[in-house]
């Protein structure tokens, strides 16, 4: 029946549903596990969760796929949530891009390891020692070098042609991948009607920009789209309709006739109770020539003497 | 897991009749029959259905030359429409007009006042009268009738008692039975159904009548064929499911009976809820579940208009068509990208 279900709190889990790079279980260079780690996220500002590959040689993203009404079955055990995690790898320069760009005010070249420090997330240091992070700085910042020490200093135009590169790098990946990047298709479950030749070159690249976005900060995400020279949209919100229909004016509606009762001032109308299913079938019975419930409440004793 | 291969199974009950048809060849027991006297017979052969209790199957009788020369009488009924456990069985009966009297003279009664041994004798007598007598049996199973009902778009039992009953005759119009009357035991409104049946088979007479099966013996001796089946069936029930030695005892299988329902608390699964034995879809068993059984969301549960529109944001119509939905996490301004939002994909803070 159709009975209002509790949803019990969710519990948490001691499992998860993974799927993972294999270089996330390669533990032969170091013995070390890969571990998850809660970073600041270049572009909410605020936490999320990474991994770092044994040995804190490589990154990765945290991702879930969620949706309502999902569970697993694991082995012998139901798993409550229906969630898939993935694991995938990223290049930890969009990490430490914040901590360059932030020490940037000082404008001074700096020791890396003075550069990204997070009081908040003290992890973040660790993010140095991934394989791809001290060799590939020069992308985004200036670099000096005194002796065995080698110093940094950010460099907007250097940062701005690298994330060019990546975005360039994103759109060869859709197009080859074949993800509908045109504005008019919102659904990947939806039969395209434009073939993949009809999205424009700048289809795919405000989408690649768009994807880029996700990694970087608001700010850095507007600079690229000057560099790239796309036009900014007007926000989409402006173009949605609103969602209900707006009322004319909050007075109650003025009958032409006498409906007097109807628009005195205490009088509010109220929605209609869905009825339960007894009181469905209830209201279903043929009630002729039968005595309202009330009529047993209320004095005998005119209808008597009639 | 499970779907795809009882699915492959269907057709072949439905679209293939002539392997369904149990000839004579497979009960081959009648001079055992008369040799061991008072013990019940094994009347009726099962197995076809005992192979893979979890979906519809038909069971006939060979049919009788005279019936594909003469005009026919038909009745149909069925057994175990109320019981929340064990299949529903329907079954038509058929034999030509001018044989209704024969009919009579076998005192086939309405199956519900007779006694289980009683119906066996009688369907010993139909089957000996097997010259002229000829019927054939729609086994539902109580699986397929729980999907039926729980199913996202819901098919009631009496759409599916119809649907059922349609079938048969259809069967038996397929095999060259010269149906000319059928008499019916009504399943809902008895207009109604009886001008469904008179659309759906133009030149036969259909007369739906309450108690038919106390009126017409044609339609008693259905009512006895699906009685001797469903009892068989549900004495003999191969339980899918592991369940080690299962308690056989109950009862009568209707939700009223403490047995049944004692039963039914025994054999409760808190996940899986019960075997494939229980109608699901019958309050008695959903109630049983709400109460004991683990919480289950669907995708399709009624909520309260309120709650669902507060889950889905409110959100117009329109929004789907324009901004990407966001929203997927509460307490931030920030958008994802709809490569992620679209995929069901977000970043997470916690494990």
């Amino acid at each position: 029946m159709a009975t209002k279900k509790k949803r019990a709190p969710n519990v948490e889990n001691d499992s998860w549903v993974v799927v993972a790079a294999d270089s996330v279980i390669d533990t032969r260079t170091r013995d070390r596990n890969p571990s998850f780690v809660r970073l600041r996220n270049p572009s909410t500002d605020a936490a999320s969760l990474y991994m770092l590959g044994s040995g804190d040689v490589q990154l990765y993203e945290v991702k879930a796929f969620e949706e309502d009404f999902h569970s697993w079955f694991v082995g012998q055990t139901v798993q409550r949530d229906g969630r898939l995690l993935f694991v995938t790898a990223m290049d930890p320069l969009y990490l430490i891009l914040p901590y360059l760009i932030k020490s940037d005010k000082e404008g001074k070249f700096q020791p890396v390891d003075q550069i990204v420090m997070d009081e908040e997330f003290p992890a973040c240091s660790r993010l140095l020692s991934c394989t791809r992070s001290l060799v590939s700085l020069h992308h985004i910042t200036e670099e000096k070098e005194v002796g065995n020490l080698k110093f940094h200093r950010y460099s907007q135009e250097k940062t701005m042609n690298w994330l060019k590169k990546k975005v360039e790098r994103t759109v060869v990946a859709l197009k080859k991948r074949n993800i509908s990047v045109g504005e008019g298709v919102k659904s990947t479950t939806y039969i395209r009607v434009k073939s993949d030749s009809d999205y424009s070159e700048v289809d795919y690249l405000r989408y690649a920009h768009g994807l880029i976005s996700d990694y970087i900060s608001e700010d850095l995400s507007k600079a690229l789209l000057s560099h790239l020279q796309l036009p900014e949209l007007t926000s989409p919100k402006e173009t949605e309709p609103p969602s209900k229909k707006r009322k004319l004016s909050d007075k109650p509606v003025e009958a032409g006739e006498d409906y007097t009762k109807f628009n005195s001032a205490d009088f509010a109308r109220k929605p209609p109770k869905k009825m339960t299913a007894a009181q469905k079938t209830l209201a279903k019975v043929d009630k002729t020539g039968m005595k309202p419930m009330s009529s047993f409440f209320s004095p005998k004793v005119k209808a008597e003497k009639k | 897991m499970v779907w795809p291969q009882q699915k492959s199974q269907k057709p072949a009950d439905e679209e293939e009749p002539a392997c369904d048809v149990i000839g004579r060849p497979k009960y081959a027991g009648e001079t055992n029959i008369e040799e061991s006297g008072q013990s019940l017979p094994v009347v009726m052969d099962l197995s076809h259905f005992e192979k893979d209790n979890s979906v519809s199957c038909r069971l006939a009788s060979p049919i009788p030359d005279v019936c594909k020369m003469e005009d026919c009488c038909l009745g149909i009924d069925e057994a175990g429409r109320g019981p929340v456990l064990g299949p529903m069985v329907y079954g038509i009966c058929f034999c030509p007009v001018s044989k209704k009297e024969d009919l009579k003279d076998l005192q086939v009664a309405d199956s519900k006042t007779l006694t289980e041994t009683e119906r066996e004798n009688l369907f010993q007598k139909l089957d000996e009268a097997r010259s002229y007598v000829g019927w054939a049996l729609q086994i539902l199973s109580p699986n397929t009738i729980s999907t039926s009902m729980l199913q996202r778009t819901k098919y009631n039992l009496n759409a599916l008692s119809h649907d059922t009953a349609i079938g048969l005759v259809q069967y038996a119009l397929a095999s060259g039975v010269q149906v000319k009357e059928i008499y019916v035991d009504t399943v809902g409104p008895a207009e109604k159904y009886e001008e469904k049946l008179s659309q759906r088979f133009p030149g036969i007479e259909v007369t739906v009548r309450p108690k038919a099966d106390s009126l017409f013996p044609i339609v008693s001796a259905a009512s006895i064929c699906a009685k001797v089946a469903r009892d068989h069936v549900v004495k003999g029930w191969n339980f899918a499911e592991v369940l080690g030695d299962v308690d056989k005892d109950y009862g009568s299988g209707y939700p009223n009976d403490p047995k049944t329902k004692t039963w039914l608390s025994k054999y409760l699964d808190p996940v899986f809820g019960y075997p494939q034995f229980v109608r699901f879809s019958w309050s008695t068993a959903q109630t049983l579940m709400d109460s004991k059984a683990v919480t289950v969301h669907w995708d399709d549960d009624e909520e309260d208009g309120e709650k669902a529109a507060q889950r889905q944001n409110n959100r117009s119509m329109l929004s789907y068509f324009s901004a990407a939905p966001g929203g997927n996490i509460p307490n931030q301004t920030h958008q994802s990208h709809r490569f992620f939002t679209e995929r069901r994909l977000k970043s997470l803070d916690t494990l």
